[in-house]
């Protein structure tokens, strides 16, 4: 027989992957493994894989043309492996059906559908989806993500030469999937008067505004293309994670919102609510968007996840358990905040990652303990000024300014940026980039800060400052300085503005930054090094004015450029996506939306 | 005769109602009235200094200015500046007063007294205060601690309009759950709701808003636009850079003329005479 010779033929070359040379190629799906073009388990009569046609001889026969199964990497694999190990090639007919069942027990014919849903944008269903797909692909599962419709500018090109959003790329990351097409079919991306233009499997389709993309697109064509995005996906992997968009319950779309429950049916997903804790309101939040939404809908949720949780999660149970008596659905679990380097979904932060030349990063140190951040929010005003946080070392390598803002705790900061590794890492920039210190950051920045009494510490202690000026500052006694203050910047005689809240005094040999005045007294105030890269005061607000930004502006762009900023940041990225997996993993209880499947995995 | 007062209460923090209090503030004072900002309790670490010395949350400052008045120490009576291990600094009429290590609560009477104190020094002096609640007022979690909300508003017997932001999505829900939340008496003082920060054609809300209404029984008073604001956030860690526009010179100033702006969107897209009514009544 023609086929056994075939088959035969194919378990000598072994998996072959993708055969990008065949004039068929891509005949079921892109990056379908190639190895069985005819099948050793034809013909399978498994109805969810194929069905009984007429043949043009009017004979009937069983048509496997539309599947996936033997074609999907994984399964190719196990099967090359039995076959080879198997003495009669092709098999028998029992042997076939054991073959299958085996198949089958190890990739699910079709996958499970696991939905996370945010009660508003920016929840963190990005990065708990990013985190299931990762933590399935670790668990031995082929997982990809999916997000029905979503609205970006921020996209990226697939190797098919697709546009999705470039959420769905770094999901895809996280499954160790090749980003595809049908991982995101439909992408926004807005042109401002409420005019998209609308990405449709990867490729521009049309302008639309608000009314013609409701009112005619959605539950026609759109519908159309979900569904048959979602089918290649869900038959060529055994678990798609899906991301909703925006809230499930905006009341006035009601069924013309295809990304979340209606996607959700299409896929037959089990649902996961998120609620970003950082905010506050979060049971609201959980609360109205799940008693808004009709039954048929709410049965689909296993649980919510309270997310993004800064501090102590144990304050929350009270709250927790009202929650889950009054909607009868279970908390999964509260995942705290992390810090991650990965670029982040939301519609309506404009693409920023413009390499325009002239664009300073300011690096603000995230200090545990950071105090009066609005300080930072006049310097993006300077045209081509950006700010990032800053909580890691290298990340240090993509700024052209570094700021020690201020600090609720001088001395527990400055250990964590010794901890960190942070401390050296600033030391040695030194004199290469501007590096500002602001009130606790104008502190950390002198050689030595002594606390005699424990007012800052709790104990008595000495502690070594950055070093970069010589001061040296004194918590003498708990007295607090709250004083607005006028004055001029010594370095260019222009008028400065702001005002004082600290502990602590202190002495610098430096030349000093300003000359002020309190309305009592006038006298010099903070500190600048030589060469002017160093400058620290106890000025809030001292950004306000134009003099000292502009400043700050000017050695930055006199100083180096970063080099290599790409290489750092895909380390960086994929460092984020190990430790956002992990923290999931741990905070939240899966059981209930991850029913195993597979032995011994 | 009892000074006339309103309370704005946000579904979450950074919703916009600093903003929102900032732009009662301008609109009141351009009536003609003596208005005064008053905000309970704040949990920052971002304050500003008054010219008495005094230390309040910066919030109130820039309120303080849209009322065309200077800040004072009343206007933020308690600000709790959290810290390290020495715990959360308390800074009570502008003074700190001691630090508050994890686990201690302070005495809940003393800061209401407190707190009374202070509105009444403004009370004394000023035709209308407008006050804003912190947080969101039905975190299950801190049911009878949180005092910067309801508790406040019932000490103050003030009407209450919540404020939520759209651009986050989930707006609905989240004024329909915070209104579910509440406790019976404390929903009979919520007289409105404000959808606030929204782009795009506001028709497309219609449906909504109305089966928001008739679910909670209590109007909407408008659904303001997204303002490019230059105003320093109170609470969130974000810098939104996209809002700040090239500008040029002093950021306070730049703010005060983004709030003409603001005013103006207020005027044509709130129910002002609504939110006058219910501060009268």
């Amino acid at each position: 027989m023609d086929l056994a010779n075939k088959v035969r033929e194919e378990v000598e070359k072994g998996v072959i992957g993708p055969d990008e040379q065949c004039e068929h190629y891509p005949c079921h799906f892109q990056g379908q493994d190639c190895s069985f073009c005819y099948c050793p388990l034809y013909p399978c009569l498994d109805p969810d894989l194929g069905k009984m046609v007429i043949s043009r001889k009017g004979k009937e026969v069983w048509s496997c043309q539309d599947c996936y199964y033997v074609h999907r990497n994984d399964v190719a694999k196990d099967l090359m492996a039995a076959l080879v190990l198997e003495r009669q090639v092709p098999p028998d007919d029992p042997t076939v059906r054991k073959l299958k069942a085996d198949l089958e027990r190890a990739h699910a014919k079709r996958a499970q559908a696991i939905m996370v849903l945010g009660a508003t944008s920016g929840a963190g269903k990005s990065l708990i989806t990013a985190a299931l797909c990762r933590i399935l692909s670790d668990g031995g599962y082929r997982v990809a993500p999916f997000k029905s419709q979503n609205m970006s500018l921020n996209s990226c090109v697939t190797k098919g030469g697709d546009e999705i959003a470039r959420i769905q790329e770094l999901q895809a990351r996280a499954a160790r999937a090749e980003p595809i097409a049908a991982m995101n079919p439909i992408l926004l991306k807005p042109k401002g008067n409420a005019v998209s233009q609308v990405i449709v499997n990867g490729r521009p389709y049309q302008d639309m505004d608000v009314q013609h993309y409701y009112g005619e697109f959605v539950l026609g064509k759109g519908l159309e293309v979900i569904r048959v995005a979602y089918d290649e996906l869900a038959r060529t992997n055994d678990f798609v994670v899906i991301e909703g968009a925006g809230s499930p319950a905006e009341i006035n779309l009601g069924e013309r919102d295809i990304a979340n429950m209606r996607t959700a049916e299409i896929a037959n997903a089990d649902c996961i609510l998120v609620v970003n804790m950082e905010w506050g309101g979060a049971f609201a939040y959980a609360y109205g968007t799940l008693k808004l939404l009709p039954e048929e809908h709410r049965r689909r949720f296993k649980g919510i996840v309270l997310n993004n949780m800064h501090g102590d999660a144990q304050c929350l149970r009270p709250g927790i358990e009202e929650l889950e008596r009054r909607l009868g659905i279970p908390v999964l679990g509260v995942v705290p905040h992390i810090d991650l380097t990965i670029p982040m979904e939301d519609s309506m932060t404009i693409a920023s990652q413009c390499s325009d030349e002239e664009r300073i990063r300011v690096g603000v140190v995230r200090l545990p303990r950071i105090s009066n951040f609005t300080d930072f929010e006049a310097l993006a005003i300077e045209p081509g000024v950006s700010i990032i946080y800053v909580t890691e070392p290298r990340q240090l390598e993509l700024v052209e300014a570094i700021i020690l803002p201020g600090t609720k705790n001088t001395i527990e900061d400055l250990a964590w940026l010794k901890e960190k590794g942070l401390f050296l890492a600033i030391k040695q920039r030194g004199g290469r980039i501007p590096i500002i210190g602001i009130c606790g950051g104008f502190q950390m920045l002198g050689a030595k800060i002594i606390d005699a009494t424990g007012v800052e510490g709790g104990t008595p202690q000495e502690v070594e400052g950055l070093g970069l000026l010589s001061s040296v500052t004194y918590f003498d006694a708990y007295d607090k300085r709250t004083v607005q203050v006028e004055g001029v910047l010594l370095a260019t005689g222009e008028r400065i503005r702001g005002y004082e809240i600290h502990m602590g005094r202190t002495e610098s040999a430096e030349k000093p930054l300003l000359r002020v005045s309190d309305g009592k007294k006038e006298y010099e105030e903070g500190a600048r090094s030589a060469d002017g890269m160093v400058m620290g005061t106890y000025l809030h607000g001292a950004f306000d004015l134009p003099p000292f930004r502009r400043l700050l502006v000017e050695k930055a762009r006199a100083s180096p450029r970063s080099l290599d900023t790409e290489l750092v940041y895909q380390d960086e990225v994929e460092e984020s996506l190990q430790k956002l997996a992990r923290t999931v993993e741990k905070a939240i209880d899966l059981s209930s939306v991850i029913s195993e499947r597979k032995e011994g995995v | 005769m009892r000074t006339n007062r309103i309370m704005l209460q946000g579904i979450s923090s950074g919703c916009g109602k600093s903003t929102l209090v900032a732009l009662l503030c301008r609109h009141f004072r351009s009536l003609g009235l003596k208005v005064a900002p008053f905000k309970a309790q704040n949990l920052s670490l971002n304050s500003f200094v008054t010219s008495e010395g005094k230390e309040i949350g910066i919030s109130q400052a820039f309120q303080a200015w849209a009322a065309g008045i200077e800040p004072e120490g009343a206007m933020n009576p308690i600000l709790l500046k959290p810290g390290g291990e020495q715990g959360i600094q308390v800074v009570l009429e502008g003074r700190p007063v001691s630090n508050l290590r994890s686990g201690e609560e302070l005495d809940r009477k003393m800061l209401l007294e407190v707190v009374s104190r202070s509105f009444d020094v403004l009370a004394t002096r000023f035709d209308l205060i407008v006050i804003e609640g912190a947080g969101s007022p039905a975190e299950l979690n801190l049911r009878g601690r949180d005092i910067a909300n309801m508790r406040t508003a019932e000490m103050l017997d003030s009407p209450v309009v919540l404020v939520g932001d759209i651009d986050r999505g989930g707006v609905f829900a989240g004024i329909y759950g915070t209104h579910q939340l509440l406790a019976e008496k404390e929903r009979a003082r919520i007289k409105g709701y404000i959808i606030n920060r929204f782009r795009g054609d506001g028709s497309i809300l219609g449906p909504g808003i109305s089966r928001l209404s008739e679910l909670t029984g209590v109007p909407c008073l408008g659904v303001m636009p997204m303002v490019d604001l230059h105003l320093p956030s109170e609470d969130a860690l974000t810098i939104d850079v996209s809002r700040i526009a090239s500008a040029d010179g002093d950021a306070r100033e730049v703010w005060k003329q983004d709030l003409d702006a603001l005013l103006a969107a207020g005027q044509k897209h709130l129910d002002l005479d609504m939110l006058r009514s219910i501060a009268f009544s």
